[in-house]
C-alpha cells in the first residue's frame, strides 16, 4: 500500500472523531461561559508563563521560595501596606505578597495537574480492573472506595499529610519482586500471555535472589509539597475509579465489544481500543471540575499550616499568615491586604476551571446535547 | 424482593464493615508516625524527657508491637465503649466530642435547613425558566458561591461584620454570657449541652438570640458553598420530569401549570436531591474543620483539625471514626426513605 492510500484510510477513520471534535468546539464558541473559563484560565498560564518577568527572582535564589524584604525587617513586626515598592503589600515575616501571587499561579497549576494525574492513573487503571474482570477483584476494590469515601476528603487528607514521614525507603528489589508475582500470575491465567511467562519467571527469581541478599534501597525524599499531593491523591482517586468502572460496565457487553473479543483481540487491546474511548466526556468533565477542587483543598490545607513549607510560594499559604488574627477581627480589616488579594487568586482559578467543567458538562451530556 | 427489616439488618452488617475498614485504615496511616513521636502523648513534660526514655515508654505502651496486634488491642477497647484519651484536650475523646458536638450542631441546625430549601427553590426556578434570566442568574452565582474558598470568604465576613461594622464577636456566645453560662453559681443549668435550646429552657431568651446572631455568619459561609450542588442536581432532575410521559399527559388532561410543576414534577425530580442532602448533613455534622476555625466556633472540626495538628492518634481515629458512622447511617437512612417516596424502587 502506498503511502497516500494509508492517508487516506487514516482519514477516513478519523473522520467521525474529527467531526465530533469540530462540534464540540462549535458548542464551546457559542457557549459564553466556557469562553469566559477558557479566558481566565489563559490568563492564568499567561501569567505563570511570565513569571520571571513579572516578578524576577533574585540571581541564586529557589524562585519558589519566598524571602523577606531585609530593608523592612527591622522596622516593625506587623505587615507593611501596599506601597510602591510592595504593591500587594507585605505579611508579617516581610514576605512581597505581589511575588507570591505570581509565583503561586505556577504551584496552582501544578498540585491541580499533577494530582489529577496521579489519582486519574491509579482510578482509571483499577477501575477498569474492577469492571472489566468483575468478581472478587471488583467487589475487594469497591468496598475499598467506600472507606476512603466514608471519611471527609478534607480530614484523610490532613491524617495522611501529617503522618507521612519526610523520607520513605523505597525498597526497589520489592517492588520488582511483587509486581513480577502479580503478573505471572496474570500471565499464567490468560492464555493468549503465556509466551511472557517464562522471561517474567526469570526477573521474579533474579528479584527474589536480590531482595534476600542485598536488596536496592533509596531513600525518597519529599518535600512538605510533596506529601499534599500525594495525600490529595489518595484521596481523589476512588471518584474515578467509580466514574470509570460505571462506565466500562455499560459498554462491556455492547455489541462491538463482543465483535472485538470474538476476534480474537486481548483484554488489553479491548480495554485500550474499544472500552476507554468511550469514557473520555466524562472524565473530561470531572477532571475539569476537580482542578479547582483540588486547588481548594490544597489551599484549605495550607490554610491550617499543613501544606506546602511556610516560606513557599502558595496563595493559601500567604493567607495562612492572617490566622494569628482571627480573634481580634480589628487587625484583620487593619491588615486586610493579606488575605484579601491572594484569595481573589484563588476564587479566579478555581472559578476559571469549574465554569469550563460546567459548561462542558452541557455541552458533552449526550442526555441533552443534541437538543 | 426483600422486605424492608431483612435489608436494613444487610445494611447494618455492611456498616459494620465499613467501619471496620475506616478504623484500619486510618490506624495504617497512624503507624507511619515515627514511635518516639507518638510516645509523646503519654509523657506529661516533653521537654524534660530524653529521646532514650521515649523509646522506653513507647516500647512499655507497646508501640512497637506489629500493627495488627496493636489494631486489636486499640478495637478491643473501643468495643468496651473507650475511644481512649486525648491528651490535647485533656480528656477522654467521648467527652470531647460530646462537649464540641453542639456547637457543630448549632449551625448544621439552620445552615442544612436553608441550603436544601434554597437549593430545590431555586433549582425549579431555573428549570421552569430554562435559558431565561432566573436560570442564568442562578448558575452563575453558584458557581461562583462554589469557588470561592470557605476560609477566604470566612475571613472576609469576619473583617467586615465583626472587625468593622462590630455587629458580631467571633465565637460560640459572647464572652460576658459565656461566662455566664460556664459560671455554677448563676444557676443557668446546661439541660441538652445545646446552648440555642438551654437559653430557652432557662428563661434567657438572650442567649438563644446571641447563638443566633453568632450562628450567622458561618452559616452564610456553608450556605454559599454548599447550595451549588443542589441546585444543578434538582436543576437537571426537574429538567428531565418535566419531559417526561406523566408530566405530559397531565398538561394534555388539562391541568394547570402549578400542578403539574409541583404535584407531578417536583415530586419525582426530588429523589436525587434526597440522596444528595442525605450526604450534605452527613459532611455537615461530622465537622466544619475550616469554617469553625475561621470563626473560632469551637466545634468538632475545629477540635478535630487541632487534634490532627497535635499528632493526637485517638482523638483523630475516633473523629475519624464518628464521621464515617454518620456518613454510613445517612445513606441507609437515605435508601430507606426512597422506597417510601417512590414505592416502584425495590430494595436490592
Amino acid at each position: 500500500m502506498d503511502l497516500s492510500a494509508k492517508w487516506k484510510e487514516l482519514k477516513v477513520s478519523w473522520q467521525p472523531r474529527i467531526k465530533e471534535w469540530k462540534f464540540m468546539l462549535k458548542r464551546i464558541r457559542e457557549s459564553p461561559l466556557a469562553l469566559i473559563g477558557i479566558a481566565i484560565i489563559i490568563g492564568f498560564v499567561i501569567i505563570a508563563c511570565l513569571a520571571p518577568v513579572l516578578a524576577p527572582p533574585q540571581a541564586g535564589w529557589d524562585p519558589f521560595m519566598l524571602r523577606p524584604d531585609k530593608d523592612l525587617a527591622i522596622l516593625t513586626p506587623d505587615p507593611t501596606p501596599p506601597t510602591t515598592r510592595h504593591i500587594f503589600g507585605t505579611t508579617a515575616e516581610k514576605f512581597d505578597i505581589y511575588y507570591g501571587c505570581i509565583w503561586g499561579t505556577i504551584n496552582a497549576f501544578r498540585v491541580g495537574l499533577i494530582v489529577v494525574a496521579i489519582a486519574l492513573v491509579i482510578g482509571v487503571v483499577l477501575g477498569t480492573v474492577a469492571a472489566y474482570y468483575g468478581g472478587l477483584i471488583d467487589e475487594i476494590l469497591m468496598r475499598f472506595t467506600d472507606i476512603i469515601i466514608a471519611l471527609p476528603g478534607l480530614v484523610l487528607a490532613m491524617a495522611l499529610v501529617i503522618a507521612f514521614p519526610t523520607a520513605i525507603p523505597l525498597n526497589i528489589t520489592l517492588i520488582i519482586l511483587v509486581v513480577s508475582a502479580v503478573l505471572s500470575i496474570y500471565f499464567a491465567a490468560f492464555k493468549p500471555q503465556r509466551k511472557y511467562l517464562l522471561p517474567n519467571q526469570i526477573i521474579l527469581l533474579i528479584s527474589l535472589f536480590l531482595y534476600l541478599t542485598n536488596p536496592i534501597v533509596i531513600g525518597l525524599n519529599m518535600s512538605k509539597l510533596d506529601k499534599v499531593l500525594i495525600s490529595l491523591a489518595i484521596v481523589g482517586w476512588p471518584g474515578y475509579a467509580r466514574l470509570i468502572r460505571g462506565e466500562v460496565l455499560r459498554v462491556k457487553n455492547e455489541d462491538y465489544v463482543e465483535a472485538a473479543k470474538a476476534s480474537g483481540c486481548s483484554d488489553l487491546r479491548i480495554i485500550i481500543k474499544h472500552i476507554l474511548p468511550n469514557t473520555v466526556y466524562p472524565l473530561l468533565i470531572v477532571v475539569t471540575l476537580d482542578i479547582g477542587s483540588i486547588v481548594l483543598t490544597a489551599a484549605a490545607l495550607s490554610f491550617l499550616g499543613i501544606g506546602a513549607d511556610p516560606n513557599f510560594a502558595d496563595w493559601g499559604n500567604i493567607i495562612s499568615m492572617s490566622r494569628t488574627w482571627i480573634s481580634s477581627p480589628e487587625l484583620l480589616v487593619r491588615h486586610y491586604y493579606t488575605f484579601l488579594i491572594p484569595g481573589i487568586f484563588i476564587s479566579l482559578f478555581v472559578l476559571g476551571w469549574n465554569l469550563l467543567g460546567d459548561a462542558l458538562r452541557d455541552i458533552l451530556d449526550p442526555m441533552i446535547r443534541r437538543r | 424482593m426483600t422486605s424492608l427489616p431483612a435489608y436494613i439488618a444487610r445494611r447494618l452488617i455492611l456498616l459494620i464493615f465499613v467501619l471496620l475498614g475506616v478504623s484500619l485504615l486510618i490506624f495504617a496511616i497512624t503507624t507511619l508516625i515515627p514511635i518516639e513521636i507518638r510516645a509523646m502523648l503519654y509523657v506529661r513534660n516533653v521537654q524534660h524527657t530524653s529521646p532514650q526514655q521515649l523509646i522506653e515508654i513507647a516500647k512499655k505502651r507497646g508501640l512497637d508491637r506489629p500493627i495488627h496486634e496493636q489494631f486489636f488491642a486499640w478495637l478491643s477497647e473501643v468495643l468496651q465503649g473507650n475511644l481512649g484519651f486525648s491528651k490535647f484536650s485533656q480528656q477522654p475523646v467521648a467527652d470531647a466530642i460530646l462537649e464540641r458536638w453542639p456547637y457543630t450542631f448549632e449551625i448544621v441546625l439552620f445552615a442544612a435547613p436553608l441550603i436544601i430549601f434554597i437549593g430545590i427553590f431555586l433549582g425549579v426556578q431555573a428549570a421552569i425558566h430554562k435559558d431565561g434570566l432566573i436560570d442564568h442568574a442562578c448558575r452563575v452565582l453558584s458557581i461562583i458561591g462554589w469557588s470561592l474558598p470557605s476560609f477566604w470568604l470566612g475571613l472576609l465576613l469576619l473583617s467586615v461584620f465583626s472587625g468593622y461594622l462590630h455587629w458580631v464577636s467571633p465565637g460560640p456566645l459572647d464572652t460576658n454570657l459565656l461566662q455566664f453560662r460556664n459560671n455554677p453559681s448563676s444557676g443557668f443549668i446546661r439541660y441538652t449541652k445545646i446552648d440555642l435550646f438551654d437559653g430557652l429552657l432557662n428563661g434567657r431568651p438572650d442567649i438563644t438570640l446571641n447563638v443566633i446572631q453568632h450562628a450567622i455568619l458561618p452559616v452564610i459561609v456553608i450556605v454559599t458553598i454548599n447550595v451549588a450542588l443542589l441546585i444543578r442536581v434538582m436543576r437537571s432532575s426537574m429538567l428531565e420530569a418535566l419531559n417526561k410521559p406523566y408530566t405530559v399527559a397531565a398538561r394534555a388532561k388539562g391541568l394547570d401549570d402549578k400542578t403539574v410543576i409541583y404535584k407531578h414534577a417536583r415530586r419525582n425530580a426530588l429523589i436525587p436531591v434526597v440522596t444528595l442532602s442525605g450526604m450534605l448533613v452527613a459532611g455537615l455534622l461530622g465537622g466544619l474543620v475550616i469554617t469553625e476555625t475561621v470563626f473560632g466556633f469551637g466545634g468538632l472540626g475545629q477540635w478535630a483539625a487541632n487534634a490532627a495538628l497535635q499528632l493526637d492518634v485517638p482523638a483523630v481515629l475516633g473523629y475519624a471514626l464518628l464521621s464515617a458512622f454518620l456518613f454510613v447511617i445517612a445513606n441507609l437512612i437515605v435508601d430507606i426513605l426512597y422506597a417510601y417516596i417512590d414505592p416502584r424502587i425495590r430494595l436490592v
